[in-house]
């Protein structure tokens, strides 16, 4: 009994030692920032030179969501604050939050404000906020320190007048200023959404980000998922902890589920989230990592939404969706919930079927198809119409309603027969 | 109905209600109460494992693993995205399964919190331990409305909590001062599909699905709960998907489970669910709803039933089937209008809320239920506004002269294939496009024309029961007032102006059925003047 809860423990901190790498974006990422053509050497590359010879300079970095663009960017950050603690000061905006102007150099003028110990006024301007900024700006070139503006979600910064990026950009032109502007977005052609004033401003160095080769993921997920050998976790456990996972990885089975992961979610980001879900799963009293745990992960990755809400549906419910689905075989060319209870109502009428129920009753499984979209309303436009009349579309095809029906456990037989005619 | 009673009252309960219900609160004047960080835990005595799953039935492979993504205790953990149908036990689960690990977590539901700046200020609020009161006139702590506020406040927040809870857990063992365990604090966004409404899902939402990468703070954990499926949530910018667990309809069994639990002659119950259960169950399976229909269905059933403890044997259940199928039968039909209201009032509320729109199937359950309180030439006018909105008006003229009857029989003839088809097309138009607009002036001739025919035929029985019997003079102000009454009570649309005539044109959506009923409390004909093609 005693070793058994001396077991678990073991597991539970193995099982937190992992989870907690996984959402350290530090420990992900900094392997792959050794070789000297991977984008952490370029970047910090660049933004070094920027810092060393006090030039102005812009970046974009781009890439598909979890490709490790901020956490590569922060990496790059953290280091050079170390390399320069003096001549560095850096000021994060997120897309997110601040695409709107006056909020944003508002954000900048607090984050500068507490950077230089200066008080800050919250009433304060637009006006006021941007002379702020193109002073500190001057000051800080004069100094030789650089600021470096990192722009998340660069893509909504560029909405709208783009008043922000223009006077960001026109500063560091005509100022004799040091500043970097990093934009970070996950839209490829941003810099085709930016205006000519500001394009024309803009260096066009852009760092692209891609998805590992699958050498570099399996080295990967072998460095997040192996324990240290020399931490608080006993030396004979890690060790068979790590012989396990070996022997896990170099598994046919599991190459081949790893892959099938990968075909549609390729990113980093998307891996990580998998190991974390498999490492989750990982049963506590065995305290190692098996193939099941990856095979659970990987099945609740893989679901389909609409077929569960159609098993979710009662059986009237199906009833009106396979009316909806012969409305629309027969060319109808839009159709609302009258319609669909004739069709229903014909159905009952030459079948005599034992599901039949009032109006109100088959209203409300109307509503409950619209509220889990199933069906939707075919255009916002008829407001103050009542829901009975606005005309509605099936958001799912008829295959997919075919095969929901087939795995629906207590389907009428008729239903199906109704399919095919 | 004691269904999963006990989970059920708790979950739609903030923390700050559950902890005024304790015994702190009826000792102290709710003023001097001040929150700590005790709150943020549940506050009840946690609940073990084994009455988490035997209050939830059919929900075991759910709980377990909602605990294994939240992982063991001081673990950091990715967002997760709680999804299912309505009344499956994604909240009730989800809560409790916080005070199975006395956990700190700050729960809000997008229902009650209906902007961005209350859901806002509610988190804040419930972080900042502040309490609204009349001593600061109910204000929250902080003013927030933009996101980008909101962010440097909850990270300020959540930086002192955490250190505060991790100053805790080193001193006292948790388990004796009532304190929640671990330095963990979770965040839980109910009912997320609201958000999509807020402002189109432009921001809100994507802003909600990066939190965890705005933030950055692996002490933070996310979990987001909403009744419609992760494919629903369209943002044309994508975001780091959260994790999904489903929690799916319960099953017939799973059905019996919840009913059969805290029910005083579990034998008779179990009879009556083998009777109801399963024609019920094809029309749904959320469990509100069949509760609400059971309950009255079940007095029913053990009516015939003196004493109400006896376990029935085979012959008293075949009686007692045979007494409750009429009431099954009707009950199918008729339950369910009296359920679904909520919901089209909810949805009521809220389209109004954007426009000044009306939904008739709210207004014909309450009269259902209650009878009919209105005038008689109120009843009049909503009939002719139902003949309004139903025949076209060229046909007026036909069916409203001086005869007063329609002659639609004389005018059948027979039919060719070709007129057959169009006869199903115009019908299909006819369904589609809903009831048709009128001008004030059609309305009040067909008001006129009706009242002047009851008059009589009403003159032969009761002459002086007729309101409206008053002649044209005074007819008209009070038929006007009449007809505002009735748009307020949405039983008459006004819709936008004729581009045309620029005069105000209305509209009904009152139900055939209804217009029968009212028809038929008038013993006015009104099929006879009904336009059917």
């Amino acid at each position: 009994m005693g070793r058994e809860k001396e077991k678990e423990k073991l597991s539970e901190k193995a099982l937190n030692l992992l989870r907690s790498r996984l959402s350290d974006p530090n420990f992900i990422f900094r392997p792959l920032s050794d070789s000297p053509d991977s984008n952490y050497s370029k970047l910090k590359f660049i933004i070094s030179t920027s810092v060393t010879e006090a030039c102005n300079n812009s970046i974009l970095l781009l890439g598909p969501r979890g490709s490790g663009k901020v956490a590569v960017l922060e990496l790059v950050l953290s280091d050079l604050l170390q390399q320069y603690p003096e001549a560095i000061s850096v000021i994060r905006l997120n897309g997110l939050l601040h695409s709107d102007d006056n909020c944003a150099l508002k954000e900048i003028a607090r984050q500068l404000c507490m950077e230089h110990q200066l008080l800050f006024s919250k009433v304060a301007s637009f006006d006021d906020n941007s002379q702020f900024m193109i002073a500190m700006l001057r000051e800080c070139g004069l100094a030789h320190k650089t600021i470096i503006f990192v722009l998340d979600e660069f893509d909504f910064f560029a909405q709208g007048k783009q008043r922000l990026l223009y006077s960001l950009l026109d500063a560091m032109q005509s100022v004799n200023s040091q500043a970097v502007v990093i934009g970070v977005s996950c839209r490829l052609d941003v810099d085709q959404l930016l205006e000519k004033r500001v394009r024309s401003r803009f260096s066009h160095r852009k760092l692209l980000f891609l998805s590992p080769s699958k050498e570099d993921t399996e080295r990967f997920i072998e460095h997040i998922l192996s324990l240290p050998m020399d931490s608080s976790l006993p030396h004979n456990y890690a060790a068979e902890f790590n012989g396990r996972l070996k022997k896990l990885l170099s598994d046919e089975r599991f190459k081949e589920l790893i892959d099938t992961y990968l075909s549609f979610n390729f990113t980093i980001g998307h891996l990580v989230r998998f190991l974390f879900q498999a490492v989750s799963y990982m049963d506590l009293s065995a305290g190692f990592l098996s193939l099941g745990n990856f095979k659970t992960a990987l099945s609740s990755n893989q679901r389909q939404p609409k077929l569960e809400c159609i098993r979710d549906c009662s059986v009237l419910e199906l009833y009106m969706m396979v009316c909806m689905k012969r409305l629309e075989v027969k060319e109808q060319a839009s159709y609302n919930f009258y319609s669909v209870m004739t069709e229903y109502k014909s159905i009952h009428d030459s079948f005599q079927t034992s599901d039949y129920y009032a109006a109100n009753v088959c209203l409300r499984a109307f509503e409950h198809l619209l509220q889990c979209q199933l069906i939707s309303f075919i255009d916002n436009k008829g407001h103050n119409q009542s829901v009975e009349f606005r005309p509605v579309k099936l958001l799912i095809s008829s295959a997919e309603l075919h095969q929901g029906l087939k795995s629906y456990q207590q389907c009428p037989a008729i239903l199906l027969k109704l399919m095919d005619r | 109905m004691a269904t999963e009673e006990s989970p059920q009252v708790t979950r739609r309960a903030t923390r700050s209600y559950s902890a005024s219900n304790t015994a702190i609160e009826s000792t102290n004047p709710p003023e001097s109460y001040k929150p700590t960080i005790n709150d943020l835990g549940f506050r009840q005595q946690p609940l073990r494992l084994e009455d988490l799953f035997s209050s939830f039935p059919g929900r075991r492979s759910q709980i377990l693993e909602l605990l294994r993504l939240l992982g063991p205790l001081n673990s950091p953990m990715f967002p997760i995205l709680v999804y299912g149908g309505p009344s499956t036990g994604k909240t009730s689960v989800t809560l409790q399964v916080f005070r199975h690990l006395n956990r700190p977590f700050i729960y809000s539901s997008c229902i009650t919190c209906y902007s961005p700046r209350i859901l806002f200020e509610s988190i804040l609020n419930q972080l900042l331990f502040h309490r609204k009161d009349s001593g600061h006139s109910y204000s929250s702590v902080k003013r927030c409305e933009r996101p980008s506020d909101f962010v440097n406040y909850l990270r300020e927040a959540l930086e002192n909590v955490i250190t505060n809870l991790k100053g805790n857990s080193g001193k006292v063992s948790s388990k004796m001062s009532g304190r929640p365990d671990g330095t963990m604090v979770y965040l839980v966004f109910d009912n997320l599909e609201r958000v999509r409404d807020w402002d189109k899902s432009s921001t809100i939402l994507p802003f909600l699905f990066n939190l965890n990468d705005i933030l950055k703070m692996p002490e933070v954990g996310l979990i987001f709960i909403s009744n419609t499926s992760p494919d629903t949530y369209y943002l044309n910018i994508g975001y780091a998907e959260p994790i999904p667990l489903y929690f799916p309809d319960y099953t017939e069994v799973d059905l019996r489970h919840i009913f059969m639990a805290n029910q005083t002659n579990s034998r008779l119950y179990a009879s009556f669910l083998d009777v109801v259960l399963r024609p019920f169950c094809r029309v749904t399976r959320q469990v509100d709803e069949l509760a609400a229909a059971f309950s009255s269905l079940f007095k029913k059933y053990s009516e015939p039933l003196s004493d109400k403890e006896v376990a029935p044997n085979e012959e008293m259940k075949r009686r007692l089937f045979s007494h409750i199928r009429p009431h099954i039968a009707s009950a199918l039909n008729e339950t369910f209008q009296v359920r679904s209201q909520p919901l089209l009032k909810a949805e009521t509320n809220q389209e109004t809320k954007k426009t000044n729109s009306s939904r008739m199937p709210g207004v014909r359950e309450d009269f259902d239920k209650i009878d009919f309180h209105m005038s008689t030439s109120a009843k009049y006018l909503l009939i002719s506004a139902f003949l309004a909105s139903r025949n076209p008006a060229t046909l007026d003229a036909s069916l409203f002269d001086s005869t007063g009857v329609s002659d639609s029989h004389k005018r059948k003839r027979k039919a060719s294939e070709k007129s057959m088809d169009q006869k199903e097309m115009a019908e299909q138009e006819l369904l589609m496009k809903g009831p048709g607009t009128f001008p004030l002036e059609r309305l009040l001739a067909i008001f006129q024309c009706i009242t002047s025919l009851a008059e009589d035929s009403l003159d032969e029985e009761e002459s002086h029961e007729l309101t409206v019997e008053g002649g044209s003079r005074g007819l008209m102000s009070d038929v006007l007032l009449q007809l505002s009454s009735l748009c307020n009570a949405n039983f008459i649309i006004k819709g936008g102006s004729c581009p045309l005539e620029g005069s105000t044109r209305y509209r009904t959506a009152v139900s055939e059925d209804l217009a029968l009923k009212v028809a038929r409390s008038l013993k006015f004909p009104l099929s006879k003047y009904l336009y059917r093609r």
